[in-house]
């Protein structure tokens, strides 16, 4: 069960990475000159959706602990 | 990397006759090796500042860094970010140098939750003693005395977590609940820096031995090819906390920046193309 919870937040911030790649992407492609300052916003963009992630892990029971040992 | 591999924090661990990762001593040396590492390097890249053109490649280096920290520093906070470059600098060195370690070692100060929140406590303090700093500074100009510039510059403070001004009746009810939202995600930025370091760090390890598991029958470190992510990750998270740093400092000191312009706008140390105003 663990496992499966783990799977799905896996699955839920993967799409939220790729929807940002996507949308930074995008705009990066649209305008060039703005890819220093879009490639700030885009990693504390991604930062933020990783943080749902460790806590998910860190809030699951041991399922994280469990897996590594 | 787990077992097979002594390292300090491993011998620390049996000697101590304690499980791995609960051993302090341990954990210091990862520290102090880090340490040794930071300084060893600016005292290298110190020696080659001498010279007229930098030749020495830890010194370009040096430079490069310094470029980057400022081009941060400047287009976060603003003119006034160039204050900011010498914490932030030392937050980016040791996060890196710290992240750097974790490559090799099986575990690093980073992968340690107590050594990121300490960082995140002296990131957040700092920006809570950056924005009374400003409002002292701000109120000892217009001759108050030092006792109740502090006194009034920490209600200031206060009050920029009280939200925008309300009808009184709206303010009654709504400003303690926005101070209080305000304050506990003040709480949480220590919890979001500290937890995003370490899971990032921590995570790569767990996953390393995770991945290890499947070449253990033929001896083959499948961890390794990791190491090109875990080598981003470093980078990543080394800009991430200081770049949120910045972002905090640039919150707290950006109002007052529109206010009083000239509290903190004669400095010399700061040669920046500002318009008069």
């Amino acid at each position: 069960m663990e496992m499966i919870g783990l799977g799905l937040a896996a699955l839920g911030v993967g799409l939220g990475l790729g929807l940002i790649g996507y949308g930074a992407m995008q705009g990066m492609a649209r305008q060039p000159e703005a890819i220093g300052r879009l490639q700030v916003v885009m990693l504390i963009a991604l930062a933020f959706v990783e943080l749902v992630f460790l806590l998910t892990v860190f809030v699951a029971p041991g399922s994280f602990v469990h897996f590594a040992k | 990397m787990g077992a097979s591999l002594q390292t300090f924090s491993n011998l620390f661990a049996q000697a101590e006759a304690v499980p791995e990762g609960t051993s302090y001593w341990g954990w210091f040396a990862y520290v102090g090796f880090t340490l040794l590492l930071l300084f060893g390097a600016i005292a290298y890249a110190k020696r080659g500042f001498k010279e007229r053109v930098f030749k020495n490649p830890l010194a370009q280096a040096a430079e490069q860094m310094y470029l980057f920290i400022e081009s941060m520093c400047v287009n976060t906070i603003g003119a006034h970010g160039r204050k900011y470059i010498p914490i932030i600098g030392t937050f980016w060195l040791v996060i890196f140098v710290a992240n750097t370690v974790s490559l090799f070692f099986a575990s690093a100060p980073t992968a340690e939750l107590s050594f990121n929140l300490g960082m995140a406590l002296i990131a957040v303090g700092y920006v809570q003693y950056e924005g009374i700093n400003l409002h002292y500074h701000a109120l000892r100009q217009k001759g108050r005395d030092p006792v109740t510039s502090i006194v009034f510059g920490f209600f200031l403070h206060l009050r920029h977590f009280a939200g925008p001004k309300l009808h009184w009746l709206m303010a009654i009810i709504i400003t303690p609940m926005i101070f209080l939202i305000e304050i506990v995600s003040e709480l949480m930025k220590n919890v979001s820096l500290s937890l995003r370091l370490f899971g990032n760090i921590h995570g790569g390890h767990e996953a390393v031995e995770a991945m290890n598991q499947l070449g253990h029958s033929a001896y083959i470190p499948v961890g390794g090819f990791l190491l090109l992510i875990k080598l981003l990750t470093v980078v990543v998270q080394a800009l991430i906390f200081t770049l949120l740093t910045c972002v905090y400092l640039s919150l707290v000191t950006h109002h007052d920046h529109e206010e009083g312009h000239d509290a903190h706008d004669g400095h010399a140390e700061a040669p920046v193309l500002t318009p008069a105003h």
